[in-house]
């Protein structure tokens, strides 16, 4: 019964809304009577609270808003002027319905306030047929009547006017069905009550469709105290979507702030360990973290829509269609109480309709096909919303005659879509898949419902932009399961960080469906593609730094990390060189000027204040087609081709002119190219701007500026000088002082004063140079 | 009390309707900056601030001349190298070199330039449109400054933020 509840709320809440509006319009519309704006949006307003009412079963507004429309609709095709006399009863009515929406709102429904209508409507028939053309009066009679005689009186009338009047006359299907549909129903319901009484609750949990709904509003509202009917109503406040998106952006500010500020108590923890404030930062660092985190959680529950939303649209849907297309069809909705971020309940809509649509067409068979089939004569199509972690599942279900993966084939191949070769390896399970690719249809004539070929492929481009996952699966005969995996949220995602070479880069977890370390021997090339088998699974393999053109800068080992990433229904294995691991991300434009860049859906700022691009999964794949790279023989080719030892260059970092004349003295046997800098600053920049190709540093460790420690842990940031040789050359003998050496990653220590023969030695060691 | 305010009205028409009666002495301010050996300017206005380099991240699929992205104070902001822009030659990046942030109207990066030079105030008559010929830049000049001891080119912040890939 609750969502009837907040059904009513929202009918209240906006209702009230447009008659601020229209009272605001119509006094405008009194000075200004020509105004055709201004009318179309007054006659919306009479047109909308009625079908809203109808659908609620409000019958006194409905019929007054009715009247309304009439004299509205009338007006706004010039058949009709406002004249003074004219907006008297108009504003009348007004103040009417306004009367009723309060009565609604006290009592719960639009009787008990004791508002007589009768002669406010006959005073608006009077306006309306008092008209000089003389077939319009028939026409709000027509309204009451069936469809097809409504039509045909269109068909005389302009172009314009019929499509005026298909509103109408939808409008008026609408209420014929309910009506029916509401008949139906309380027989149907009285039935049940006498046969199972416990049934009743379970019922109410989940709705079957809309039509229990509508009959409901009454039954509730008898039993609710009116005044907790106005309470509950108060205590919503509506809110600009701008200003909850502004809310989200501040709190991804403030999760990247979190991030940053983490990392930097990690730094200052390792620095200054064991001393008493870090204590006290740890506990103002975590707290921090815990409220950002429950504050983003609470924003993100503001923009939280129930799914019903999309849902509740969906019964009048299937019964129309199977109206339609002459089958008996039954939906079954159940967690459409499952929430969505505001900005997925708008994109999910039209996915769906498509995939029941075709449900209805193509699963569901024909009444006698399914007596042949053994099946109960009414399909069932199930809809069902859960959650699951980090995503929500929507799962559609029907009882239909399932996919035939062969015919499939069949048909892919007839198209040309697909080559006999692939065909032939297409495991069922991608064979389902075919269904989502532009063109393809297995419908035998394209009706209106479905059989264009486009419907399915919609469904996987908005999945797709939703980063969102589809898995199809079936039962030839049995049915088929349609299942849509959606993040919960857009702004801010959880992402694995990937490395390649020197770049990092971040792919949302949503789409990675795991990660291997896979020897390189098991890549294997065919026809020119490089793929990876993967338990009963042959994947396409792509390396990131081709499809980014990463400046290849240091080789892999033996082994090598796949990312395997899966979109709506398609694999890929992209190779990274180091996995970084999962982070939390807020989703950054890059602005006008680089939008669409291709395989790149936005960037975020990390922990350290670099920005890190996330890729756009679905274009990854796309662009990945087209890399033809021999990954087996590039990694394979990686060879060094250093052949003299001058082709070695090795940097010497001293502050003292003295000392340095001193390393390269006792060097100069080697002969290797030696580089030098007076201090770790010095160091640091010829190391990144990339001009030398250094292969070992000798490092000095007091100096000025940057000392030698610091400059070997900078260096080891860069993935590509992880196993650079990096040698200390220092007075400083202590215990202590070689440890923090190591801790900072330098490979050898040689303390002053060295004999020239030793220092020479470790270096030809460390280069690998012959003796 | 009518009458001033008609008066005022007509006066504020009048402005409306008359534009830029001053103009050739209104004084126009730029900010001066060396890109390889060429000196340029660009209206103050449209600088949101300059910054030292900082670290940038490079994006994919990009012409040379955008070296990718940066993070300006958690905004992600995109940075373009305007000597490989005007195909100048492009040495090391020197001490002196600055990051121009400048805004248009919907669209915002950052430049790497040389060096700054100053602010110059320059009066509206004393620049002329960017010559014909120089077609190639289609548009990217505003026009040509004539300052006592040098001219200065004057450049187009709207067709610098305009991507043209």
């Amino acid at each position: 019964m609750e969502d009837i509840q907040e059904i009513l709320e929202d009918f209240l809440v906006e209702a009230f809304e447009l008659i601020d509006q229209i009272d605001q319009d119509l006094v405008e519309l009194e000075s200004n009577p020509e105004d055709l704006e201004l009318l179309n949006r007054i006659f919306r307003v009479a047109h909308t609270v009625k079908g809203s009412s109808s659908f609620l079963n409000f019958d006194v507004l409905t019929k007054l808003t009715h009247h309304m429309e009439d004299v509205l609709n009338k007006a706004r095709r010039a058949e009709l002027s406002i004249t003074p006399d004219v907006m008297d009863v108009v504003l009348e009515s007004i103040d009417m319905m306004k009367a009723l929406l309060h009565g609604i709102k006290d009592y719960g429904n639009d009787v008990d306030v004791g508002i007589d209508i009768e002669d406010i409507c006959n005073r608006l028939i009077a306006i309306s047929e008092g008209d000089e053309i003389p077939t319009t009066p028939s026409e709000s009679k027509a309204k009451e009547e069936t469809k097809e005689e409504v039509k045909e009186e269109t068909k005389q009338e302009d172009e314009v006017d019929v499509s005026k009047l298909s509103d109408d006359e939808v409008e008026a299907e609408i209420e014929r069905l309910l009506k029916a549909r509401k008949e139906e129903d309380r027989k149907r319901k009285e039935a049940k009550k006498q046969e199972e009484p416990a049934a009743t609750s379970k019922q109410a949990s989940t709705p079957k469709d809309l039509a229990p709904k509508a009959p409901a509003p009454r039954a509730n509202q008898d039993s609710t105290p009116a005044k907790k009917g106005a309470g509950a109503v108060e205590q919503t406040i509506r809110v600009e979507v701008k200003r909850l998106d502004d809310l989200m952006n501040l709190i991804g500010e403030l999760v990247l702030g979190k991030n940053r500020l983490i990392k930097i108590y990690d730094d200052v923890e390792e620095r200054y360990e064991g001393e008493q404030f870090l204590e006290e930062l740890n506990q103002v660092v975590s707290s921090i973290s815990i409220v950002t985190t429950d504050l983003q959680i609470a924003v993100m529950k503001t923009r939280m829509l129930p799914i019903a939303k999309v849902f509740n649209k969906f019964p009048r849907m299937v019964r129309d269609l199977s109206r339609e297309l002459g089958k008996a069809i039954e939906l079954e909705i159940s967690g459409e109480e499952t929430e969505l971020d505001k900005s997925i309940v708008e994109e999910i809509g039209d996915p769906l309709v498509h995939i029941i649509r075709n449900s209805c067409d193509h699963g569901v068979e024909d009444p006698e096909a399914r007596e042949m089939a053994n099946k109960p004569e009414k399909g069932l199509i199930e809809l069902k919303a859960y959650n699951e972690g980090n995503h929500i599942v929507i799962e559609i279900t029907d009882d239909g005659k399932g996919l035939d993966a062969d015919t499939l084939r069949v048909k892919a191949l007839e198209k040309g879509m697909i080559s006999e070769r692939e065909a032939d390896a297409m495991s069922d399970k991608e064979a389902y898949g075919l269904i989502f690719k532009p063109g393809f249809s297995m419908a035998k004539q394209v009706t209106n419902v479905s059989g264009r070929g486009v419907g399915m492929d919609v469904v996987r481009t908005n999945i797709e932009k939703l980063n969102g996952i589809i898995d199809v699966d079936s039962e030839f005969g049995k049915g088929t399961v349609i299942k849509l995996k959606i993040p919960l949220t857009l702004a801010i995602i959880q992402s694995l960080l990937v490395g390649a070479q020197e770049e990092y880069y971040a792919i949302p977890l949503a789409s990675v469906l795991e990660t291997v370390r896979v020897p390189v021997d098991d890549i294997y090339t065919i026809d020119g593609k490089n793929v990876l088998r993967l338990r009963d699974e042959v994947l396409s393999l792509v390396r990131l730094s081709d499809v980014f053109g990463v400046k290849q800068v240091f080789e892999g080992g033996d082994t090598t990390y796949v990312v395997i990433i899966g979109l709506a229904e398609s694999k890929l294995g992209v190779i990274v060189d180091t996995l970084v691991g999962q982070e939390e991300i807020v989703i950054k434009s890059m602005g006008e000027y680089l939008q669409g860049i291709e395989g790149i859906a936005g960037a975020t700022i990390r922990g350290d204040g670099r920005v890190t691009l996330i890729i756009d999964v679905a274009a990854l794949m796309e662009m990945a087609k087209e890399i033809k790279v021999d990954i087996k023989a590039s990694i394979n080719d990686g060879t060094s081709s250093k052949t003299k030892p001058s082709d070695y260059k090795v940097l010497v970092v001293d502050d003292s002119k003295m000392d340095r004349n001193i390393m390269m003295k006792s060097m100069e046997p080697l002969g290797v190219t030696p580089i030098e800098a007076t201090n770790g600053v010095e160091a640091l920049n010829i190391m990144k701007s990339g001009e030398h190709n250094i292969d070992a540093v000798l490092i000095d460790i007091e100096m000025p500026r940057m000392d030698g420690y610091t400059l070997a842990g900078e260096i080891r940031k860069y993935s590509k000088y992880k196993n650079l040789p990096l040698i200390a050359v220092t007075s400083r003998t202590s215990k202590s002082d070689r440890l923090r050496g190591v801790e900072v990653g330098m490979t050898e220590y040689i303390t002053k004063p060295y004999s020239p023969e030793y220092l020479e030695s470790v270096v030809r060691k460390n280069l690998k140079l012959p003796e | 009390m009518e009458d001033r305010l008609n008066k005022i009205i007509n006066k504020q028409q009048k402005q409306l309707s008359e534009p830029d009666i001053k103009s050739t002495e209104e004084v126009m301010q730029l900010v001066g900056f060396i890109v390889s050996d060429e000196e340029y300017a660009i209206p103050m206005l449209n600088i949101q601030e300059i910054i030292k380099p900082i670290e940038y991240t490079r994006v994919p699929s990009v012409p040379d001349y955008v070296l990718g992205v940066f993070n300006l104070r958690g905004n992600v902001i995109p940075l373009i190298d305007l000597r490989r822009k005007f195909s100048l030659d492009v040495s090391k990046q020197s001490e002196d070199a600055r990051y121009i942030v400048m805004k248009g109207q919907n669209s915002i990066a950052g430049f790497v330039i040389d060096r700054l030079t100053e602010a110059i105030r320059i009066r509206k008559d004393r620049i002329d449109p960017a010559p014909e010929t120089l077609h190639k830049d289609k548009g990217m000049i505003y026009g040509i400054g004539k300052r006592d001891d040098s001219i200065l080119t004057i450049l187009r912040v709207e067709s610098l933020l305009k991507r043209d890939f």
